[in-house]
């Protein structure tokens, strides 16, 4: 892995530098650090011993080795899980990034009112994915849905895309995309901290404001772009509530939107088989962490820094 | 064989570095079963025992003043509620029964009750005998709450399966229903879809079916098949399951059942949400114990009940006594025999009867049953008498859902829907059902 | 209303009334008028769609209750108030309680995550010291893992200390940074900050304490506000650690009171539900609606250089 690499580098560098802040770092991570050691950690070493074991929840685990790794290669619902997760991750975050950037860019004209346009386009985060979502999507969705019947006015005669295997995905997108709010108010503190002066440079200069969001926004942006990008991949790849509300905890109809977490809490809680649930735990950190690393990776090539 | 690719004492090294990494919490010293308490005595200090419980408001309501009472009657003995909604409370009981923190008396469903047992984490009521008295219930019912030989747990009441009717729709149609009290499937599908046709589609014969396991069971005791023995194997016949699923889909066909994609969309939501109480349909399966549920949600319609149909092939005593629900106590319980007092008191204690009424199930101490029928509205009287009628018919109790098929529903449900959706046919995805479900109860043992 | 709202959610911009924002060419007043309009009619459209699941909440909880999943319409012809006061009442304790406990909950998160965060977000971004890349890959990887296989270990690791049933395991966890998303944001914030401004601050012999509460934190108001009403918000709707970790119903936070109005297999009370879902809500709009302006209040403070 280049990233390793990498850090050799970096850590060889930062000793001969002789690192002046170490003293300061050590003060300012203490709460972190604690927390690590003291409450994060565990946990996940312990999940990481599970993950090599047979572990009903109620008597002892048992090592197993490579056991349940094995099982991977042969489970076809973990091949589903794996396919539905990233048709949702690839398709949804960045529709999501660009709806929430470009009402963000909306909102930030000055706006009248904007204050409680903003409260408002956030509540659909508030209600994320209650009871309430659940039955409303239905009634919108589902075979006598609102949607259902309006696509019928363009000569749609197929089912509700809920009950239909190949369309239910889609209603989860639609979801998560709705759910716009988080980013977009990142976004927005993002944007208020662009310099004035070089817009109004810029404007000097008689720059189009398409110019200007291409040159001076965008660019000032990336740190924000980027934190989106990554947080919500992250996110996105454990997603759970969404389809666990929606399909009544199944992740049908058919497996059709089985997400990953989803998948792994069946195992662990439904089935009592807490060690396979742990081992695709990792996995599926091995799989955001690798998207991670390669997000750093590009992020060289578009996102800009101050400092 | 796996053993020994793996050094022995690499393994223990294994173990101990990640003891250490856990700070001294060793998660392997955690599981259940501490120390069985010997000898259980009723304690003269002052006692707390968790009581803990999945439901709605009502049944939180009652179950505070069941306590109450009790509290009263033996003021050294502290009982405190927990209670949950149905998918938290499992996640709640599983995660805390992990780290050996299970509460004290836990309502307990058949689905999971040998998943627990087996593990060893409910507590052998026989061993607190003294203090908990069941000789008034059913041995039948009894038979329910055994795992092995061992009885884990208390029913608290019993079901069987039926088919609720919307006699105000068929009216409102003008369908005539055939007598329900000596019906076929033919005549059953065939009052359905005129019930479609009568209705210009608008509402459908019958509701969706065909993913519970309760009710599976029942269509196979019709067939002589069951689906579990009692070695706790799985005895479930594909050709049984599919032709379960072939008669649905002929249903579907005939119009006496909606589409495929409306049982998918419509399956699995709570009951309030059906279509049953909606005004949707006409005919539905239930386990009968909801029928007042039924006619508290939709008081205007007429609802009735009725035996499943049957052809003069059909076994006698197909259907069967299924607890609602149970009492259980943790192994773990530092209190055994004030667990068992409470179990005691919830089972056979008329006023506990009383103010629970029927939304826990009929009771089932016949002395509490009694008390309580004086106290019911129509639809109350109405099911007892139902359960009554049918408590003539019902043959001998199944096993109960082995460990390893805890998540029997959830893959039927799997499978069903490729069924629906055309994915697969009947008859390969009862194949592929019974091996899942097969292959699950063998990886368990 | 809303000029109210606008003007009181900027203080102190009165010496730079746009906030950074691109400067449009000059247009006549005829068509920025046109425009705006244009504007106003799209978000209220946009708007609309996203408020149309609260309202149908709300008209919900004014109906009875067969006609709440055959409805997707929003009004209402029976105005029918009694789910409030039933859905008060109805849970063991009156609903306050559990408002009252998701506060608790909330305030301790918040505090806890403001300090925390932002002290590790500043050493990431702005010391150098031994090891800086790995532990930040460190704090990214603590979040990938998802909470149900980590769930039995932290029940373990509470209950070996005696934690279970108290709100301990809930706030604690925010003192020490555990939030690598509110760590992850700040650092993208201050990393946004010009750096001359703490090297001036360096000349002038300010150290790193000073540089931090002095300089960083005013600029980093718009970060710390966003992590305040985020933490607010995903506190007030996480439903599976309180649910596991709290056990005593006199406990119990506004979510898991909310769930244990429902049972799937019995008739539950939807309106009553629905209506105190909707009380929920008000706290958390009027935390947003208001909490938000501090959100703008970054480049108040910094602009004017």
């Amino acid at each position: 892995m280049s990233a390793l690499g990498e850090f050799r580098t970096l850590r060889r560098s930062r000793v001969r530098e002789e690192a002046p802040d170490n003293k300061a770092a050590a003060i300012f991570l203490a709460p972190w650090i604690l927390g690590l050691l003291g409450i994060t950690l565990g946990p996940m070493i312990a999940s990481l011993y599970l993950a090599f074991t047979d572990y009903n929840l109620l008597q002892d685990p048992k090592w197993t080795g490579l056991d349940n790794i094995q099982r991977m290669l042969h489970d076809d619902r973990l091949g589903h899980a794996l396919q539905v997760t990233f048709t949702y991750v690839i398709v949804s975050v960045p529709l999501q990034l660009a709806f929430a950037l470009a009402i963000a860019l909306l909102l930030d004209r000055g706006i009248r009112g904007l204050s409680l346009y903003r409260s408002i386009l956030y509540l659909p985060s508030l209600l994320g994915a209650s009871v309430a979502i659940a039955i409303l999507w239905r009634l919108i969705f589902g075979n006598e849905g609102l949607a259902t019947k309006f696509m019928g006015l363009f000569g749609y005669d197929g089912p509700g895309w809920i009950a239909d295997p190949d369309t239910s995905i889609y209603t989860l997108i639609i979801l998560h995309v709705w759910t716009f709010g988080a980013p977009m108010v990142i976004f927005l503190a993002g944007l208020r901290q662009l310099p004035r002066e070089l817009y109004e440079a810029a404007a000097t200069d008689g720059a189009s404001r398409f110019r200007q969001l291409r040159s001076i926004t965008l660019p000032l942006l990336s740190p924000i772009i980027f934190f989106n990008l990554v947080l919500g991949i992250i996110g996105s790849f454990q997603s759970f509530t969404q389809a666990f509300v929606v399909s009544n905890g199944t992740g049908g109809p058919s497996d059709s939107t089985l997400f990953f977490s989803l998948y792994l809490y069946q195992e662990g809680f439904t089935s009592f088989r807490m060690g396979y649930a742990s081992a695709l735990a990792w996995v599926l950190l091995l799989i955001i962490g690798a998207f991670t690393a390669l997000n750093f990776w590009a992020s060289k090539y578009w996102v800009f820094y101050n400092d | 064989m796996r053993d020994k690719t793996m050094n022995l004492r690499a393994r223990r090294g294994v173990r101990t570095a990640i003891a250490a990494a856990l700070a001294g919490l060793v998660l392997a010293s955690c599981g259940v079963g501490g120390e069985p308490v010997e000898n259980p005595k009723l304690s003269k200090g002052k006692v707390t025992i968790t009581f803990n419980w999945w439901g709605a408001d009502p049944r939180h309501q009652a179950s505070f003043k069941a306590i109450k009472l009790f509290e009263k009657e033996h003021p050294n003995i502290n009982v405190k509620p927990v209670y949950a909604d149905w998918v938290g409370y499992w996640d709640r009981l599983a995660t805390s029964t992990a780290s050996g923190e299970m509460p004290d008396v836990n309502q307990f469903d058949q689905l999971y009750l040998s998943s627990y047992a087996e593990r060893g984490a409910l507590l052998d009521l026989s061993t607190v005998q003294k203090y908990l008295d069941t000789s008034e219930l059913d041995p039948k019912a009894l038979e329910a709450g055994r795992v092995g030989k061992t009885p884990y747990a208390v029913p608290v009441g019993n079901t069987t399966n039926s088919i609720l009717i919307n006699r105000s729709l068929f009216k409102k149609y003008g369908v005539q229903l055939p007598d329900t009290a000596r019906w076929t499937w033919a005549e059953f599908k065939k009052a359905a879809a005129e019930l479609n046709k009568a209705s210009k589609g608008k509402v459908y014969g019958v509701g969706p079916t065909g993913s519970d396991s309760f009710s599976l069971n029942v269509w196979a005791r019709q067939h002589g098949n069951q689906l579990f023995n009692s070695k706790g194997e799985v005895s479930l016949k594909p050709s049984v399951l599919a032709s379960y699923w072939k008669a649905i889909l002929g249903w579907i066909k005939s119009g006496a059942a909606p589409s495929g994609s409306h049982i998918i969309e419509m399956d699995g939501v709570a009951l309030d949400q059906g279509d049953m109480i909606n005004n949707r349909t006409g005919m539905g399966f239930i386990p009968s114990g909801q029928f007042t549920s039924f006619k508290e949600g939709a008081p205007k319609i007429d609802f009735d009940m009725a035996d499943w149909p049957s052809d003069p092939d059909t076994p006698k005593g197909s259907q069967y006594l299924k607890p609602t629900m149970y009492w259980a106590a943790s192994s773990s319980t530092q209190h055994p025999a004030e667990a068992a007092l409470f179990i005691d008191f919830l089972t056979n204690d008329q006023r506990v009867a009383k103010i629970f009424g029927l939304e826990r199930g009929i009771p089932g101490n016949p002395a509490a049953a009694k008390a309580l029928r004086a106290t019911l509205d129509k639809p109350g009287k109405d099911l007892m008498a139902f359960s009554d009628e049918m408590s003539h018919k019902v043959g001998d109790t199944p096993p109960i859902t082995p460990k390893g098929a805890s998540d029997i529903d959830a893959v039927l449900k799997r499978q069903y829907q490729r069924v629906l959706t055309g994915e697969a046919d009947p008859d390969e995805a009862a194949k592929t059902f019974v091996g899942e479900l097969k292959d699950s109860v063998d990886a368990a043992s | 209303m809303t000029d109210a709202l606008q003007i009181k959610s900027r203080p102190g911009t009165d010496a730079q009334p746009e906030p950074a924002s691109p400067v449009r060419p000059k247009e006549s007043a005829a068509r920025r008028r046109t425009r705006s309009v244009l504007k106003h009619t799209g978000l209220i459209a946009v708007c609309l769609l996203m408020l149309y699941p609260v309202l149908w909440m709300a008209a919900s909880s004014l109906r009875p209750k067969d006609g709440i999943f055959s409805n997707f319409g929003l009004f209402v012809d029976t105005f029918n108030l009694d789910n409030y006061p039933n859905g008060w009442d109805a849970l063991g304790t009156p609903f306050g309680t559990y408002l009252l406990n998701s506060f608790l909950v909330v305030l301790g998160s918040v505090i806890g995550n403001l300090i925390s965060c932002s002290m590790a977000a500043y050493a990431f971004a702005r010391l150098r010291f031994r090891s800086r890349k790995v532990a930040f890959m460190i704090m990214l990887l603590t979040i990938m893992l998802p909470i149900h296989v980590l769930i039995i270990p932290q029940y373990v690791m509470f209950a070996q200390i005696g934690w279970i049933n108290t709100y301990l395991p809930l706030i604690v966890p925010k003192f020490l940074a555990t939030d690598a998303f509110f760590i992850f944001l700040m650092v993208q914030f201050i990393r946004g900050i010009p750096k001359e401004l703490d090297e001036a601050a360096r000349i002038d012999g300010a150290g790193h304490g000073r540089i931090f509460t002095q300089i960083m934190l005013p600029l980093m108001i718009p970060a710390l506000a966003t992590t305040a009403i985020f933490t607010f918000l995903w506190t007030w709707n996480d439903f599976f650690s309180q649910l596991v970790f709290v056990t005593e119903p006199d406990k119990y936070t506004v979510p898991v009171a909310l769930r244990s109005f429902l049972d799937a297999t019995t008739t539950s009370d939807y309106g009553a539900m629905f209506a105190m879902s909707i009380v929920s809500l008000v706290p958390v709009f009027l935390v947003f609606l208001f909490g938000q302006r501090f959100l703008l209040r970054g480049i108040a403070t910094t602009g004017g250089k």
